[in-house]
């Protein structure tokens, strides 16, 4: 790979640009999509970009009692590594820009950094909504982190590689992982859900207690750019659930309609449920979901000592 | 800026005065240890407008206009307990249809009152569909109001010695289809509060109050009937029209938040049932009666049941036009121990809803005490409030 293609590789496509463009996209028919289910009229297309704009036009305050290069570097780091995992994953139904054995993993990984950058940038203020914010946040991260994995190994297991671009030719090639593997999906999908504090997971960041949890001293740049690394792992944890899960993506075509279909139902689940407490969050994950992802496995493994 | 240290291992989450959970200033301190509440501190005082004050330098009639004043979700009721008191020591009784009328918007503002507070408990609780659903039918009661009043909010259906408005058969029947369709919606949201699993996760249990308690804090209306404590003024000491339309109490003995939630959606079909059997059976007659402009000189006491519950007024006349003293207490004021001594113990995710449960209106209850000292004067003058001064604390 040229220097050049390598710059255009991080800046326009699939990294850089074009990431954040999907993200603000998804984001909008996020917001749209339940406020339509909750009977709302929802914003415009253009407002995730609008509101990001203004932020970054906005004063960035930082406040009395911060170690100053954290509170400037978390936000920059979150969202350098959503991008960054961006690069292994199928984006747009393409091949992968980087690709290596365990790659799977390394993706997880760098989407769980954002996680813990939003946590670590709670702890790292004074006020006590951010502290408390931060420690539901990584809470959640040691509850669903666990669950969402080996839902995500099911598929690994079956096409007999962690390398996400040989996953999703071989689920290309097969029948469909959520008929052969429907509890593993679910738990991905909530997994998502629970990794991105969506509704009913929204209990790190819930308004009506804790103001906006982690996030409460950010404004400005600090705010926009974990705003940003939110959407692009959105478009990403997306991205791999449909290649994983439903049938893998060959083409831009197949990309669209299939991360679509997901985030519709993410979009309905998101208006159906009460907000969970952090215990009932965590009880979920480890008392259902966890044993769950742990049966699946199982059952792969016999079916493949079987087969 | 220097940081002050605070008490080491006691970690205070202070909830208002300004904090997205709430929607008039209150301050809330909650001590926690990690989730769990171990203490609960309630300070008011944020809004308090000097109505009572007002209320002296004004005549009867226009206090009526400010009393409606006193609260913007339940105005019709605060006006109509302030009438009836003035009503009962000018020796007046407003007409048959004025009364009907009288209990037929308070009906309807206890609809349009439960259903926001529907709202409000279920955004709370993170619940924001049910809060856009409950919220999208409110406005039926709201259109009905207008349609009656020319008013969504401040109908001020009341005058002294009547109402100011007759309901014809055109709005009879626009009425009825409202209420039809609102008790359809509302069958919806019972089946939605008593069966949702995470909902019920976050209220069943949560805040549990015994009868006993309640009736020691002197809790009031819904809050109180979903302890198991019979306290219903209509039921208790029925006014207006309510000895011609007896209401049946709504109880719960569940006193959980799961029990708050169905008391209030019951006495929403027993405020259709009222409306409805009110509407069938409206008295013919005037609107209103002649008022004498000064009121002879006494004490009344008048109690109505407000949506949230025991409403009492304190008036008494000197026998001019202006009364000398206008007393209110609204019933978030007796609902507020309640919070605090059922918070303990709780996590602090159930704070917002535990406080919403109880659906307090916080500039209605605020009022100011006075601490006199040994040879101040005990009279204030209007401009000494408005200035600041003397020495008040709300």
């Amino acid at each position: 790979m040229s220097a050049a293609q390598a710059w255009l590789t991080l800046l326009v496509f699939p990294g850089g640009f074009f990431l954040l463009a999907t993200g603000l996209l998804y984001e909008f028919i996020d917001r749209k999509l339940v406020a339509r289910y909750q009977n709302r009229v929802g914003p415009r297309w253009f407002q995730p970009l609008a509101d990001v704009v203004k932020l970054l036009a906005k004063e960035e305050i930082i406040p009395t009692g911060v170690e100053k290069t954290l509170f400037i570097g978390l936000p920059i780091v979150g969202l350098a590594g959503a991008l960054t995992a961006a690069l292994y994953v199928p984006i747009a139904g393409l091949p992968p820009a980087f690709s290596f054995r365990g790659d799977l993993i390394v993706t997880l990984y760098l989407l769980s950094l954002m996680t813990l950058c939003l946590g670590l940038s709670g702890a790292n203020t004074v006020n006590r909504f951010s502290i408390i914010g931060a420690t539901r946040t990584l809470t959640q991260l040691f509850s669903y982190e666990a669950p969402f994995l080996l839902a995500l190994l099911g598929p690994a297991l079956s096409a007999d590689s962690w390398q996400i671009g040989q996953i999703n030719d071989y689920a290309i090639n097969n029948l469909w992982m959520i008929v052969t593997q429907p509890i593993g999906f679910l738990v991905a999908l909530v997994g998502l859900m629970g990794k991105l504090e969506l509704p009913p997971f929204d209990a790190p960041e819930a308004e009506t207690e804790i103001v906006s949890g982690a996030l409460t001293e950010y404004s400005g740049r600090g705010l926009a750019l974990f705003r940003l690394g939110k959407d692009v792992e959105l478009v990403i944890g997306l991205t791999l659930i449909s290649a994983l899960y439903l049938g893998g993506l060959a083409n831009p075509l197949e990309f669209l309609l299939k991360t679509l279909c997901v985030l519709l139902v993410m979009a309905g689940l998101q208006s159906l449920f009460a907000r969970l407490r952090i215990d009932q969050t965590v009880g979920l994950w480890w008392r259902i979901g966890a044993l769950l992802a742990l049966l699946q496995l199982l059952a792969i493994t016999i079916g493949k000592v079987l087969l | 800026m220097e940081i002050k240290k605070v008490d080491e291992g006691k970690f205070v989450v202070p909830i208002g005065p300004q904090h997205p959970a709430l929607k008039e200033p209150g301050h809330f301190e909650f001590t926690v240890d990690g989730e769990i509440v171990m203490d609960a501190k309630v300070r008011l005082g944020f809004v308090h407008r000097g109505i009572e004050k007002m209320a002296e330098q004004r005549t009867y009639t226009r206090d009526l206009y400010l009393m409606e004043r006193v609260c913007g979700i339940c105005s019709h009721v605060h006006g109509t307990a302030f009438t009836l008191g003035v009503e009962k020591l000018a020796g007046v009784t407003a007409p048959p249809r004025a009364q009907a009328i009288r209990v037929i918007i308070a009906e309807l503002e206890r609809i349009h009152s439960h259903l926001l507070w529907l709202g409000v408990a279920a955004h709370e609780g993170g619940f924001d569909t049910l809060f856009m659903y409950s919220w999208r039918d409110r406005e039926t009661v709201m259109d009905l109001l207008e349609l009656l009043s020319g008013n969504r909010v401040h109908y001020s259906a009341n005058v002294l010695g009547g109402v100011k408005f007759d309901i014809n058969p055109v709005q009879t029947d626009q009425i009825r289809r409202g209420v039809d369709y609102l008790e359809e919606r509302t069958q919806f949201y019972q089946k939605v509060v008593t069966t949702d699993n995470t909902f019920l996760g976050r209220t069943r249990g949560v805040g549990y109050m015994s009868r006993e308690q309640a009736e020691l804090q002197g809790a009031v209306g819904p809050t109180a009937r979903a302890s198991g404590v019979t306290r219903d003024v209509r039921v208790d000491a029925p006014y207006s029209f309510y000895p011609q339309t007896p209401v049946q109490i709504v109880l719960d003995d569940g006193g959980d938040l799961t029990a708050r939630f169905i008391v209030r959606i019951k006495e929403l079909f027993e405020a259709y049932r009222l409306v409805r059997l009110l509407l069938d059976n409206l008295p013919e007659g005037e609107l209103a009666t002649r008022m004498p402009r000064r009121i002879p000189a006494g004490e009344v006491i008048s109690r109505v049941e407000a949506p949230r519950g025991e409403l009492m007024y304190f008036i008494r006349s000197n026998g001019t036009d202006m009364p000398e003293r206008v007393k209110i207490r609204t019933p978030s004021l007796c609902n507020w121990g309640t919070i605090t001594s059922t918070a303990v113990g709780l996590k602090l995710a159930d704070m917002p809803m535990l406080l919403a449960g109880i659906d307090p209106c916080f500039s209605c209850n605020d009022r100011m005490i006075r601490v006199r000292r040994a040879g101040e004067p005990g009279v204030m003058t209007w401009d000494q409030i408005k200035a600041g001064k003397g020495g008040w604390s709300v």
